[in-house]
């Protein structure tokens, strides 16, 4: 018995920490070109809106997913208008977003008498594997009950891992990260990869928040990202800019956030309020002891150039 | 940078400093850009514009009850922005004014029940707001020592210290019978009310003193950042660290004692919340973003002390308008909207200031141009 709710709690921490995996994914790939967005939130829930109003209106879900990746990216491009091309400060850019995405969102659900509120999407994402399969002790429930987002991001964590690390492409990016200029000096368009890698930062926070919406909740309220688009920001820290750690980091903060629940039927008592702050808290207690050591500091660290704009003129 | 149009050539040069009309122009041109794309919107949703805007600026200024309404939305935001203003002045990023104002709220709350009726009003009054700034301050140097000592991204600590003050306030009053939350009341939990002589005194209206105690700390922070040798020295710090290290200043301190100022004045923000407004430790009305709103208001005010005012003011004057909106039949929620837009133009508007575009009329065909006048 408490083992089977367990195991449902770790499944569904899985489930949650999907949509902060995608946005989070998306934010490293963002910051790994020496931009910081600290608008998740806000393109998370503006990319979202749109992408659950497709999967209300008889639209595949694939298809919302792509069209809440494509708004999200579009959120995105006001930040990379403003932070590259116009070179405002990154973190009031990032907050306007969110202000500006939050609003979009909320407008859009409160046109028609809040029409979209009362909707609910016309599909379900489907689990991947039949029921034999799902039915296996342990791997059933963990590893094959889930529907294709949750694989679609794993595919996205091993695709970036490989991308950053182990490509010519990927090399490029972290150059503009690390030094712009010097990767100036080798013919990298350092304002293009930083439009391009900021659009892709937005895709993955519009693709969270369709899935948070269509997929995990099923409806739209106002505030029903509940600041997950800041635990995939805290979430980039945690894992030291780094994919594979993402994809852990995701669900251990995927599972502190529904807990309290399951703990509650075995027993334990902690309000998933205390639980709600652990993601940021852990980050906090990561960054200090990572920046204490200057070892550590070198492997984990920021990108050296990140929120530093770039002009060739006062380089 | 260049780009040729024609027989004329479009050039882009940084400025040092921009001429007094172009400072007017540009934030003048991107409040109404921000106001034409609102009004697009509206009409493609089958809004009337016209009457949304004429109703915004009913309900934000006109009459009494509209501009005490403004008034006292805008005094959070003032001691948020002004936080703000402190720390962006020296380049040390605090962007965690959200949960200094939260943790202010909660000790100035907890100090007022605490105190109860025991010492009359003014005099805990005073305690309630001391506390407010302390708790404000102590939690900023949670981010401040590290970032002193250790090196610490105060950017990132800031901001996670937000939600962990967010959880403390959460739990205080939804997930535990703690000294805040009001015993009577266990089905939906509120915070308990401080007595009534603990109130911030009354001016016009619902409108409380805490707007002129924001007044009083904009000219003190103008001052002490202008003729005081801590000002100076922010000053110094922010546009040149190296300068300040080798002509002796301790920049460790320094940065200490600017991020607790700046928590301190989100703090007493937060108290003065507590004692104007709610009487009460209110976490739906605490967590609506001032702190965050309060960096975006600083920026645009360009880090001047007196310019956080009238900025504060015209976004306090969005909200407050909001549900007057909504008695029209227009969603309120297009004031948030409106905000974000106004927010990216305005912030999008300042590179005129830094840039300026000169048109220059190319004599002949390409390569025998010469430089106009």
């Amino acid at each position: 018995m408490n083992e089977s709710v367990l195991l449902l709690s770790l499944a569904s921490a899985v489930v949650i920490g999907t949509p902060i995996l995608l946005a989070g994914l998306g934010e490293m790939m963002t910051e790994h070109s020496g931009v910081m967005n600290l608008g998740i939130e806000g393109m998370l829930l503006g990319g979202g809106v749109v992408g659950f109003w497709m999967s209300t209106q008889q639209a595949s879900l694939p298809l919302a997913m792509a069209v809440g990746a494509v708004v999200g990216a579009l959120f995105a491009l006001i930040h990379a208008y403003l932070a590259v091309t116009l070179r405002v400060n990154q973190i009031v850019s990032g907050l306007a977003l969110v202000v500006t995405g939050t609003g979009f969102a909320s407008f859009v659900g409160s046109l028609n008498d809040s029409a979209l509120i009362y909707s609910r999407p016309v599909s379900k994402f489907e689990p991947v594997f039949g029921e034999a399969m799902r039915d296996l002790p342990l791997v059933g429930p963990l590893v094959l009950g889930h529907d294709w987002v949750v694989y679609m991001s794993w595919v996205l964590v091993a695709v970036a891992a490989f991308w950053l690390f182990r490509t010519r492409a990927g090399l490029a990016v972290r150059a503009v990260g690390e030094d712009p200029a010097t990767a100036d000096t080798v013919g990298i368009s350092v304002g293009l990869t930083r439009y391009v890698y900021t659009m892709i930062g937005g895709a993955g926070a519009g693709m969270g928040g369709t899935y948070l919406m269509a997929g995990i909740f099923s409806t739209y309220q106002h505030g029903i990202s509940a600041g997950l688009g800041w635990i995939a920001f805290a979430l980039v820290i945690f894992a030291g800019w780094r994919p594979w750690r993402a994809l852990v980091a995701a669900y251990v903060f995927g599972a502190l956030r529904n807990l309290g629940f399951s703990l509650q039927i075995v027993g334990v008592d902690i309000p998933p309020d205390v639980l709600n702050v652990f993601p940021f808290f852990l980050t906090i207690v990561a960054l200090m002891i990572i920046s204490a050591r200057p070892a550590a500091a070198r492997r984990f660290s920021a990108p050296s150039a990140l929120s530093v704009p770039y002009s060739r003129e006062t380089r | 940078m260049n780009l040729s149009l024609g027989s004329r050539r479009l050039t882009v040069e940084s400025r040092p400093v921009a001429s007094r009309t172009v400072r007017f122009l540009a934030p003048t041109f991107s409040v109404a850009l921000a106001f034409v794309i609102g009004a697009l919107i509206l009409l493609a949703t089958g809004q009337d514009p016209v009457l949304a805007y004429t109703e915004m600026i009913r309900k934000g200024f006109l009459g009494r009850l509209a501009i005490t309404g403004t008034l006292i939305i805008a005094t959070p935001l003032i001691f948020t922005g002004l936080a703000a203003v402190v720390a962006f002045r020296m380049k040390v990023w605090n962007i965690g004014a959200e949960g200094q104002f939260i943790l202010g709220a909660v000790a100035s709350s907890g100090v007022g029940l605490w105190v109860g009726d025991q010492v009359g009003g003014p005099a805990g009054i005073v305690l309630m707001l001391v506390a407010g700034a302390l708790a404000g301050a102590l939690f900023a140097a949670l981010a401040a020592l590290p970032r002193a000592y250790l090196n610490t991204d105060e950017v990132i600590s800031t901001l996670m210290l937000n939600f962990v003050a967010l959880g403390i306030m959460n739990y205080l009053i939804f997930s535990s019978f703690s000294f805040w939350r009001d015993p009577g009341r266990a089905t939906f939990p509120v915070g308990k009310f401080v007595e009534d002589v603990l109130l911030l005194p009354r001016m016009v209206g619902r409108l409380h003193v805490g707007l002129i105690i924001a007044l009083a700390f904009t000219v003190i922070i103008w001052w002490a950042l202008r003729y005081t040798k801590w000002g100076f020295e922010v000053m110094v710090t922010g546009d040149s660290p190296r300068a300040a290290l080798y002509s002796g200043m301790r920049v460790d301190r320094k940065i200490l004692s600017v991020l607790m100022v700046s928590g301190a004045l989100a703090g007493l923000g937060g108290g003065i919340e507590v004692g104007g407004v709610l009487g009460n430790l209110d976490p739906r009305a605490l967590s609506l973003g001032v702190g965050f709103t309060g960096i975006v208001v600083a920026a645009l005010a360009r880090l001047s002390p007196f310019g956080v005012i009238p900025v504060a003011i015209l976004v306090a004057s969005f909200s407050n308008a909001a549900p007057g909106l909504q008695v029209l039949g227009i969603p309120s929620e297009i004031v948030i909207l409106l905000e974000g837009i106004l927010f990216l133009c305005i912030v999008a508007g300042e590179w005129f200031l830094r840039n300026a575009i000169r048109v220059e009329r190319m004599a002949g065909p390409a390569g025998a141009e010469a430089p106009a006048s």
